[in-house]
């Protein structure tokens, strides 16, 4: 507690708002019985440390971000979920502060997998990305405002996004076990599925794949390549990590075809590249172009497993999605168990 | 009747910090660099040092790569600066 304001609900939004503690939208003012519902919904003591980021002389405390959490409007059993994905956000490999404090201005995608998805009623569905589902819009609302607040990541400060994207006010979804042509993506990177998982990764762009027509994976999946290679791609340079989400009729598509998710994966590894003389007139490589230039590429990718392949999504429609990770693999996404320490 | 407002925020840890001494001149000293993988940041470095190298008199002890520019540098290599460098100098932002 730190201060007083007057008891009507509108006069203590608004004193959250003159503090500088909101991410633009009101919040929901917490009181010492929500802020202790929410810890005891994780199993957590006020002063449990979730994380550190040694560079930044940070230190995550459970409390702290409980309050950000009611703030958010997160139920208490979503604790869970937030804490997990601030001790991803915390993890080495994640490497915060770039994709933290970059020009880039990257969303944190939280996707969550498991049982627990499935009990708290976190939507893969439909508008998977949009509004309307309270677990996907307060959790990654709460892990933004735990960004802000707790972890320095205040916009102007140690937050230079020169842009930003919507997805930094929340990005959180659930992926789509029960449609999936493959294993889930916990499964996929080494949990078991009956645990319940968060995984969170960095991403400065979400582009939306368009194909009606494809039948088979080779035309869907050269679309996902050339979207993954475009000239404006901050990674173009080097080798990058990627996520794609693929929604109901291409998840359709790659079911039928029997191709396993290696095969989709080792077919954009060959098949996302740009000409080295492509690179060079756009002046996302140095130099002149020379005639080898013309018959040169550059690669984006260097193995199968830098491309996270997640299902969300409507079954209608022939969308999916990609997003390009931020940095040259400067960020791993990073997979945490909920309820268990990394 | 007033409600508490509950403090959202954490100000970083603090941690004590020995600043080393300035050094009484330039001249001569050992140039430590720590290059953060950005683009033309090794450059950049490069030409600095070799300015004042035509000015000072110093030399590059060691230039150091990091990780990328998200990682800090790792130890052993703040070890290596400390033992061979006067000074380091670091970069670049975008």
């Amino acid at each position: 507690m730190s201060a007083t304001a007057e008891p009507d609900p509108a006069s203590l939004i608004e004193a959250y708002f003159e503090r500088g503690w909101t991410d633009g939208l009101p919040v929901v003012p917490p009181t010492e019985k929500s802020v202790a519902e929410m810890l005891a919904g994780a199993g957590l003591r006020r002063d449990e440390i979730l994380g550190e980021i040694p560079g930044r002389n940070t230190v995550v405390v459970a409390e702290k971000v409980a309050i950000n959490a009611v703030l958010a409007g997160c139920r208490p059993e979503y604790m869970s979920v937030v804490a997990a994905a601030v001790r991803g956000l915390c993890h080495p490999d994640f490497a915060y502060h770039g994709p933290a404090s970059s020009t880039g201005g990257s969303a944190m995608v939280l996707i969550v997998n498991g049982p627990l998805a499935r009990r708290l009623g976190f939507n893969s569905g439909n508008n998977a990305f949009g509004q309307g589902w309270r677990p996907n819009a307060t959790v990654g609302r709460a892990v933004r405002l735990a960004m802000m607040n707790v972890m320095q990541t205040r916009p102007g400060l140690l937050d230079r996004a020169a842009l930003g994207n919507p997805g930094k006010y929340s990005f959180c979804f659930a992926e789509n076990e029960d449609d999936h042509p493959w294993e889930p993506l916990h499964v996929a990177r080494g949990l078991s599925p009956g645990q319940s998982a968060v995984t969170v990764y960095a991403s400065n762009s979400l582009y939306q794949v368009y194909n009606q027509l494809a039948a088979e994976p080779e035309p869907l999946l050269r679309c996902f390549a050339d979207a993954l290679s475009n000239l404006g791609l901050p990674n173009v340079k080097g080798f990058n990590q990627a996520l794609l989400v693929v929604a109901g009729e291409h998840a359709e598509v790659l079911r039928q075809s029997g191709w396993s998710r290696r095969q989709v994966q080792s077919f954009l590894v060959e098949h996302t590249r740009r000409r080295v003389a492509d690179l060079k007139r756009a002046a996302r490589l140095p130099g002149e172009v020379a005639p080898a230039d013309e018959t040169t590429w550059r690669y984006l990718f260097e193995k199968p497993d830098d491309i996270l392949i997640v299902c969300a999504g409507g079954r209608a429609g022939s969308w999916s999605a990609c997003l390009p990770g931020w940095g040259n693999k400067w960020t791993k996404a990073v997979t945490i168990a909920i309820g268990e320490m990394p | 009747m007033s409600s508490p407002l509950f403090d959202p925020t954490a100000a970083p840890v603090g941690r004590e910090v020995t600043i080393a001494p300035r050094p009484g001149s330039l001249d001569g000293l050992r140039i430590g660099l720590v290059e953060n993988t950005k683009f033309n940041s090794d450059k950049l470095l490069l030409r600095l040092a070799e300015r004042l190298g035509r000015r000072h008199g110093m030399t590059v002890a060691r230039m150091v790569r990091k990780r990328s520019p998200s990682h800090e540098v790792d130890e052993a290599a703040i070890d290596a600066l400390r033992r061979q460098s006067d000074f380091v100098v670091s970069g670049i932002g975008d």
